[in-house]
This record gives C-alpha cells, sequence and structure tokens, in this order.
C-alpha cells in the first residue's frame, strides 16, 4: 500500500470500517485537495484551526469507538483544556496560552494525532497490578514510607464506588505511573550530556516507517513512540529468527519429550544407545538451546527407564526365587511411587495439547506447556527419580536385611523430601523383616525360604540344639534393630524352640499370647511397621520375659535342674563322705591290681553296694540310676586307679548344660579328687599301723640298747614323717573341699536363683566350673604346681609302702625274737629274736640273738636311710610347693599358704637356708 | 450532580492528587481532573501520557524544523 492508505492498518475485521473510511477521504479530498500528511506539529502554518483531515481522523476515531454525540463534543473539549493546562505548565517563564495561538492549534493537533494512533492497551487492564507494582516500585527505590502513604490512598481510592467516582480506575493509575516513570526518564534525559536529536521530526519519520514495517497478518501492531519500542523490535526479530531455525515446532518437541519421560521413543526424541540418553538426532534442525533443553529433561527419562527395568527384572526373577520378599516389597513401593508419577505426567500432557501462542502475542496465563515450563513442572519428579535410581543401583546385588539397612542409610538425609520418600519406602520394606521377626518371637517359626533375616537356623542334634542350633547373621541385619535387641530376638525364638523340640512343652503358647496382649499387639499378621521401634522393642521384651520365665520353670521343676547339679556335686565331687569312704575301702584292693584284669561288672557291684551301705541310699532313684563307673581307655601297665571313675549321665535336655565338655571337665576334677582321697586313705591307712600298740612297745623292753636306740629314732623318724605329710594332705584336702567347692558352689546357686534365662544360666555353671578347676591347680597355667602337687603324691604313697615294710619288718623282728625265745623256754628272750631281720623275708635261718641283732639293726639302717632320703625329698619338694604358692597371681592360693604354713615353720625354714 | 456524587468525585480527585503527588508527576489538580475525565471517557491511558509527556517538553524543541517532506 502506498500514499495516505498507509497511515492506517486495520485488522482485517475492520474492513467495513475501512470502506467508510474510504468514503470518509474521498469526501474530504474533494473538498479540500491534497495536503502533505507529515507536517510538523509546530511547524508554523497558516491553518488557524485544525485541519479538517485531522478532525475527521479524530472523528472516525471516535467514531470506531462508537461514541455518543455529546460525549464527542465534551472530548474536543476537555482534549482542548488539556492542552492548554500542560501549554501553560511548561515552565516559569511560560505565558498562558490563549486558544487562538498558532502554537496551541498546533499543539492541538498534534495531540489528537497522538490519542487517535493508539488503538489497544499493551498491558491487562488491572487496577490492583498497578497499584501493587507502583508500590513495589517505590518500596524499592527507598521510598517505603511513600509506599505505605500510596498503599493507603489506593484503598480509599479503590474504595469509591458509584455516581462521582472514577470508573476506569485502572486508567487513572497507569496513567500516573506512566507520567512518572516518563518524568525520571525525562530527567535522566536532561542530565545526560548528550544531546538528543530532534527527537519529534525523527518520531514523526521513524514512527511512520514502523508503521510500514510492521506489517503482519496475524496480529495488530503496537506504536509507540518511547523506548520499550525498540525492545518489541528486537523480540519481533528474534521470534521471526527462532522460526526459521527449528524445523519442529515446540509444541512437537514438548510432547516428545513427554513420551520420553516414560520411556517411549518420540517421533524426533530417540534414545540412542551410544550415548545412552535420550537425543534428538543431528538431522533434526533445532537451535542449539532447544538441544541442550531437551537433552536435560530426558534425563528424567533415561532415570524412568532405569528403575522400571529393575522393577521389571525383578518381577521376572521372583519365580526363580533369586529376589526376596523384601526386594518384592521394594518394588511395590517404587511402583506406587511411578503410579504418582505417572499422573503428572497424565496432567502435563493434556496441557501439552494447548497451541503454544507465538512470541509476539501476549501470553497471557493460560494453559500452555513451552520447554521451559516443562522444566520447572519436571524439576521435583527429577529428584525423586534420582532419587529412585540411586536406590536401585545399591539395592541391585542385596537382599534382606541388607537392603533394608541400605534404605536406612540413605533415609538419613537433611533434606526433609528424600528424609519423607525413604521413609515411606522404608514402611513398606520393612514390613516383611518385621512379620518374620513376629512370627519368630512369637511363635518359634523361622519362614525364611529367601534367606533374608537375620537369623539362621541349622540342623543340629538335640542336645547342642541351644548352643549352635541357632545364631545370628551380621550381614542381615538393619542398622535399626540395636545388637542387644537381636540377641534378645535370637534367644527368645532359640527358648521357644527349644522348649518344643527338647523340652516337649507347649506351655510357651500361653506365654507368648499373654506377650501379646500385653502389648497391644495380636498375634496374626502385620502389626508391626518401621519407625514403630518402641513397639517393636515392647513386643520383644514382654515376649522373652515370659518365654524365658517359663523356660526356667520347666528345667528346674520338670527336670529338676538344681537336684541334678547337687547329686552331681555330691558324687563326681566326693561332696557325700560317708558313700565316698565305703567305695573307697571296698574298692582299694581292686583298684590295686593291673586296669585289663578288672572288670567294671564287679565295680558297678561294689558301687552299688557302697551306695547300699550310706546315706545315698536315700536319695532319689532317678539320681541314681545315672551314678554309673567308667572305665577309661587304658594301656598296659595301668593300675585300676588310673583308670577308674564315676560319671553321671544328664539325660536331654540337661545335656545343654552338661556338655560332653562339661562332663569332661568334671572327670578331671573327679580324677584329682580321688587322687587325694587315695593318698589321704593311705596315710590313714599307715596310721593304723604306725598307732603305738603292744608289738611295738613290746619291742622296746628286750632289745640291747644301741638297736632300741636305733629302732626308736626310725620310728620316731617315720612318725614324724607321717605327721608332717598327713598334715599337709588334711589341710589341702580341706582347702579343696570347702574353700574351693563349698564357696564356689554357694556362688553358683545365688547365681541360679538370679538368673533370668538359660544363657544366663549357662555362663553361670560355666563360671563355677572353671573357678572350681583354677583353684584346685588345673587350670592350664598351674601346670607346674599341678605336677609338683603329684610327685609328692607318689612320694608320699611311696613312703606309704616303706612304712608298711618297716612295720612289717618290726612285727616279723618281733616273732622271730619270740621264736627264738621260744626255743630257749624263755619268753622274754623272744623279743630280742625280733630284731633280727633282713630285707628279704623268706631267708630267716634261726640264729643266735647276735645274728638277729645283727640284722635287725642292719634292717633299720637301711630303713632308716631309706626314710631319710624319703624325708629329705619330701621336704624339698614341699618347699619347691609352697614356694611357688605365693607367685600364682591368677588364682589366690593365701588360704592354702596359711593352711600348709601356719606356723610360718616352712618360710622360716626356707629363710634359714638362704 | 447530586451533592453525594459531587462529594464522592472530589474526595476521589483527592485521593489521585495525593496519589499522583506521591509518584511526582508534576500534575497539578486541574490538570489531573481533566486527564481523569478523558480516561473515563475511554481514551487510552498511554496515549495521553504521550501527549503529556510531548506537549511538557522544553522549549528547544519548538524551534521550527522542517521534516522532509518525503511523504506523499
Amino acid at each position: 500500500m502506498s500514499g495516505p492508505n498507509m497511515e492506517y492498518v486495520f485488522p482485517k475485521r475492520w474492513k467495513i470500517r475501512e470502506n467508510r473510511f474510504q468514503y470518509f477521504r474521498a469526501h474530504v479530498k474533494s473538498k479540500k485537495g491534497k495536503r502533505p500528511y507529515g507536517l510538523s506539529p509546530l511547524q508554523n502554518s497558516t491553518v488557524a484551526e485544525p485541519t479538517p483531515r485531522f478532525l475527521l481522523l479524530f472523528t472516525f476515531y471516535i467514531y470506531c469507538r462508537e461514541m455518543e454525540e455529546d460525549d464527542q463534543q465534551k472530548l474536543m473539549d476537555l482534549v482542548k483544556e488539556l492542552v492548554v493546562r500542560l501549554l501553560s505548565q511548561k515552565g516559569p517563564n511560560s505565558v498562558p496560552q490563549d486558544p487562538g495561538s498558532p502554537q496551541f492549534h498546533a499543539s492541538l493537533r498534534y495531540a489528537l494525532r497522538i490519542l487517535s494512533s493508539h488503538l489497544a492497551p499493551s498491558a491487562a487492564a488491572d487496577a490492583d497490578a498497578i497499584a501493587e507494582s507502583i508500590k513495589r516500585h517505590l518500596s524499592n527505590h527507598g521510598k517505603s514510607s511513600y509506599a505505605l502513604a500510596f498503599a493507603d490512598l489506593y484503598t480509599k481510592f479503590a474504595s469509591k464506588t458509584g455516581p462521582g467516582s472514577v470508573n476506569n480506575k485502572f486508567g487513572v493509575l497507569h496513567l500516573l505511573k506512566i507520567i512518572s516513570e516518563d518524568r525520571i526518564s525525562a530527567w535522566n534525559e536532561v542530565n545526560s550530556p548528550s544531546l538528543l536529536p530532534n527527537l519529534e521530526c525523527l518520531d514523526a519519520e521513524v514512527g511512520d516507517r514502523w508503521r510500514v514495517s510492521h506489517e503482519r497478518d496475524n496480529g495488530v501492531s503496537l506504536v509507540s513512540k518511547d523506548a520499550e519500542s525498540f525492545r518489541k523490535v528486537a523480540f519481533k526479530e528474534y521470534a521471526d529468527l527462532a522460526k526459521e531455525e527449528s524445523e519442529v515446532s515446540e509444541e512437537l518437541l514438548v510432547r516428545d519429550v513427554l513420551y520420553a519421560c516414560q520411556g517411549i521413543d518420540g517421533k524426533y526424541v530417540k534414545f540412542g544407545t551410544i550415548v545412552d540418553g535420550y537425543i534428538l538426532p543431528d538431522m533434526v534442525r533445532v537451535p542449539r538451546a532447544t538441544r541442550t533443553i531437551v537433552r536435560k529433561l530426558c534425563e528424567l527419562g533415561w532415570l524412568f527407564r532405569k528403575v522400571k527395568g529393575y522393577i521389571s527384572e525383578s518381577m521376572d526373577r521372583f519365580p526363580a526365587e533369586d529376589v526376596g520378599t523384601v526386594g518384592q516389597a521394594l518394588c511395590a513401593a517404587l511402583q506406587d511411587e511411578l503410579s504418582e508419577y505417572y499422573k503428572l505426567l497424565a496432567i502435563l500432557e493434556a496441557q501439552s495439547m494447548n497451541r503454544i501462542p507465538l512470541v509476539s502475542e501476549s501470553a497471557n496465563s493460560g494453559n500452555y506447556l513451552t520447554l521451559r515450563r516443562l522444566s520447572v513442572w519436571l524439576a521435583e519428579p527429577l529428584v525423586k527419580m534420582r532419587l529412585m535410581a540411586v536406590l536401585v543401583d545399591k539395592c541391585h546385588v542385596l537382599r534382606g536385611g541388607a537392603m533394608a539397612g541400605t534404605i536406612h542409610l540413605m533415609a538419613q538425609h537433611g533434606d526433609p523430601l528424600i528424609h519423607e520418600f525413604m521413609k515411606r519406602l522404608l514402611t513398606r520394606v520393612c514390613s516383611p523383616l518385621f512379620e518374620m521377626v513376629r512370627s519368630w518371637v512369637l511363635e518359634g517359626e523361622l519362614e525364611d525360604i529367601f534367606a533374608e533375616f537375620f537369623i539362621l537356623g541349622q540342623q543340629v542334634k538335640a542336645e547342642s540344639l541351644w548352643r549352635e542350633g541357632y545364631r545370628l547373621h551380621t550381614g542381615m541385619l538393619p542398622p535399626f534393630i540395636s545388637n542387644s535387641l537381636a540377641l534378645k530376638i535370637l534367644r527368645t525364638g532359640k527358648s521357644i524352640n527349644f522348649l518344643r523340640v527338647c523340652c516337649e512343652d507347649r506351655g510357651w503358647a500361653e506365654a507368648a499370647m499373654e506377650a501379646a496382649s500385653a502389648v497391644g499387639t495380636t498375634t496374626r499378621r502385620g502389626s508391626l511397621g518401621y519407625g514403630e521401634k518402641e513397639s517393636l522393642e515392647s513386643l520383644v521384651d514382654e515376649a522373652a520375659k515370659r518365654i524365658d520365665r517359663h523356660l526356667l520353670n520347666v528345667m528346674y521343676n520338670r527336670y529338676k535342674f538344681k537336684e541334678h547339679c547337687l547329686a552331681i556335686k555330691r558324687y563326681l565331687l566326693l561332696g557325700q563322705g560317708d558313700f565316698v569312704q565305703y567305695l573307697m575301702d571296698i574298692i582299694w584292693p581292686e583298684l590295686s591290681e593291673p586296669a585289663n584284669t578288672i572288670g567294671s561288672f564287679k565295680l558297678a557291684g561294689l558301687l552299688e553296694s557302697a551306695i547300699r551301705s550310706s546315706n545315698a541310699q536315700y536319695d532319689e532313684q532317678d539320681v541314681l540310676n545315672r551314678l554309673r563307673v567308667k572305665m577309661m581307655p587304658h594301656s598296659t601297665g595301668d593300675r585300676g586307679w588310673d583308670v577308674f571313675s564315676l560319671e553321671y549321665d544328664p539325660r536331654v535336655p540337661l545335656d545343654t548344660i552338661f556338655t560332653e565338655s562339661v562332663m569332661a571337665k568334671y572327670l578331671r576334677i573327679f580324677n584329682f579328687l580321688w587322687k587325694l582321697r587315695r593318698v589321704e586313705h593311705a596315710l590313714i591307712g599307715a596310721w593304723k599301723t604306725m598307732k603305738p600298740n603292744c608289738i611295738t612297745s613290746q619291742a622296746f623292753l628286750k632289745l640291747q640298747q644301741d638297736v632300741k636306740m636305733q629302732l626308736l629314732s626310725t620310728l620316731r623318724r617315720c612318725q614324724v614323717l607321717w605327721n608332717e605329710m598327713n598334715h599337709f594332705v588334711t589341710n589341702l584336702q580341706d582347702y579343696i573341699m570347702l574353700e574351693v567347692l563349698e564357696v564356689s558352689w554357694l556362688n553358683f546357686s545365688l547365681e541360679m536363683e538370679a538368673a533370668k534365662d538359660l544363657d544366663d544360666l549357662l555362663m553361670a555353671h560355666e563360671k563355677y566350673l572353671s573357678s572350681i578347676l583354677e583353684k584346685s591347680l588345673l587350670g592350664e597355667r598351674s601346670q607346674s604346681l599341678h605336677k609338683s602337687l603329684f610327685i609328692l603324691f607318689d612320694l608320699i604313697l611311696r613312703f606309704r609302702s616303706h612304712a608298711d615294710r618297716l612295720y612289717e619288718g618290726i612285727l616279723e623282728l618281733q616273732t622271730r625274737t619270740g621264736e627264738s625265745s621260744l626255743a630257749s623256754k624263755d619268753k622274754n628272750k623272744l623279743q630280742r629274736h625280733k630284731n633280727d631281720g633282713t630285707l628279704e623275708n623268706g631267708s630267716w635261718t634261726t640264729e643266735g640273738r647276735k645274728g638277729l641283732t645283727h640284722r635287725a639293726s642292719e634292717f633299720l639302717r637301711n630303713m632308716k636311710r631309706d626314710l631319710d632320703s624319703i624325708a629329705k625329698e619330701y621336704t624339698s619338694l614341699l618347699e619347691g610347693f609352697l614356694s611357688q604358692l605365693p607367685v600364682q597371681q591368677h588364682i589366690d592360693l593365701k588360704f592354702l599358704m596359711f593352711r600348709l604354713d601356719f606356723t610360718e615353720f616352712y618360710s622360716r625354714l626356707s629363710l634359714k637356708k638362704t | 450532580m447530586d451533592p453525594e456524587a459531587a462529594r464522592t468525585a472530589r474526595e476521589s480527585l483527592d485521593l489521585a492528587f495525593q496519589m499522583s503527588n506521591i509518584l511526582d508527576t508534576g500534575l497539578d489538580r486541574h490538570t489531573l481532573s481533566v486527564l481523569i475525565a478523558l480516561c473515563d471517557l475511554g481514551l487510552n491511558p498511554e496515549a495521553l501520557t504521550a501527549v503529556v509527556k510531548e506537549l511538557r517538553r522544553e522549549p528547544f524543541s519548538s524551534a521550527p524544523v522542517l521534516p522532509p517532506s518525503s511523504f506523499p
């Protein structure tokens, strides 16, 4: 278009009006002839009034605005008034204008031109928004008191409605705002050094040119004269460029991205296996910024694929029993989260159907979806999906409690979003675990097909059920179950199984139900959850308490554990003195034989008779039945003493406590005590022969002086030695019986009272046994002491045999002396001949008194020498033994020292020597 | 106009005048009333501001400069 028609570009819908305009124009043209249009408003012209053209244009404008006639006149008057006012305000040296000056008319024309060229406002007609922006502008520039005042005024202004008030409040506010902004920019302009060119002419030109160049077929051009239009022009050019560059529209890209977020290849966005991500292939021509943002948004699609892949893989693998119940629960929880994600995607897809307005159009807040808006929407799902993908990576190879533990560790995060998310997942994931705990604790059932629980069971014999049947698997123990709680859980379930298998007891079911009702849960499924740690702990506590108590009751009452322990103490630890004495008496001659000639049947018979003749016969039959003789495996050269022992037969379930190793320990103690008894018995036997009797006393009277002296000294030596040995053995025996056995037993019975469960009881019993072992010098660290003790015992036994021989010799001497005196029909001489004697009993020849005496003295000298050697050995050994006693640091032997060295005889002896 | 409407109109004008003072627009009461009336009649406020700005400009721009008469 050219010519005057280029002044206005109407929207197509105004075709009718355009026709009318043409009519008017023709009318004007015919009247007045052509005039240049682009006159400067202030040019000196001879026009006194606004040209009809302007008036026409303005009238047309008003017509287009569909105003009333009288309003039109009012309008003109007002405009004139405005121009007058403005012109008179121009400066301090301005003169008030009169309506007749040419300047005024020029200004008026100009004003009308401006007014008619603006046809549409450039912002939404929202008075409140304008007021808000003004307030913000004021407070941003530090005038917050003004902002408050303005707010106050605006509320009052806006509340005025009805006749007489301002109808177009928006317009007024907009007006004020722009005027104030213009003033500020005008101030800045005036103060800037560069002089601005002649704006109005330039404006006139440029305004025309702009009006020319902004032809669009579907938009109305905005024309304004201030700097904002520069920005608008630039923006429009950019929109053109963008349109040229991309061959794919943004809507299609958005839709493709949404498909990618569900793991499906779109029309343009496909999954590139090399780069392992969703990308736009290079063939598709899009600007690089779009490519980058598409790539970023499609990270969500990659993560989604990963998570979905894991879920479907687990679902497939489940029948092959590779994925456990915990893994299944995790998949279910992840699927729930994904369904939330799907919901969001569905909403976004619905929105993406709306057309995206072009850059140049007014972008109101309608429902449309650009890539940028999509990136805002997808920010939060991206975070969640990343979490899920990390989770999937970590839990890929884990199962059971380890998986729960990993998720729990990931949940220890400061961000509340992540924490909440993980907690939700954990609640689902831990429910199978907690279910297993519940059934284990209340019923002893271990239903763990996939090996996910932290308690492992294995098939063992009944007697090792308690110790080895079940154990903790720390790899599967999640960190939110503490170690002590896990041990308690283990013990409770173990007790139930123990009761069921070994004790054949059904009473634990009531105990379990009581426990459950005390806590408030039921014995059915699904009543515990993650995060309810207190309820889990209280359930386990209650169950443990009740079941332990029940178990101990069963042990004590039904199986009479205490009684059996006492019986073992009485028989195996030689507590029943009269029984032991009698047994020793009758079994002594048997055991002196070599080991392979002894029949155990005979020994059993002897045991029976021993029981029957002592107080042991009043004991319970059940206990006595378990007491038996045991012959240990023997080699040649062993005497009966080395292989004999007693044993006690604990049956199920007591053999949990009295295991093989425990009984072996008892055996060791029994052997030691038995040997001690044997030595004691030997000494007592020696005493029987050594006590003063008529044989020896009579020997004194009939002998020569020197032999008498010899005899006396020998006897004395023997007696002294016996006394020492007796003192030692008696004190040792007393020490062992009283201070070791009785004290340990007392401690043990106290601990038995205080024991709360079977583990406590086992430990108490272990402690009891080990203390006995240590204190009776049978422990590992007392080996040297033990050895020296046994050497002492052997020595004592040798002494006994020597003493026996001595007294036998004396007796024989006496008989010989008596015979020889009888031969001389002198009873008194009998004794003298007795002094004869050699060591060989068999080779006696009746000799005269001299020979007898000689032989007696020789015999006695030999004996004395032997006794002396024994005595010396004994003393040195004993000294060695005693010196080692205080050095022992791991046991407290001061009481033994005290007893043995009561008068400090030995310590003074050793002091004297050194 | 009835006195009620007149009072409302006066008060509105007062408020608008105070607001324009806060915003430092430099308009006096009378001009402001004219502008408000023009706005009410439906004119574009941006156009009005353009008018105000142009007509307020300093006298240097009022020197007569002939525009190139390249327009038909």
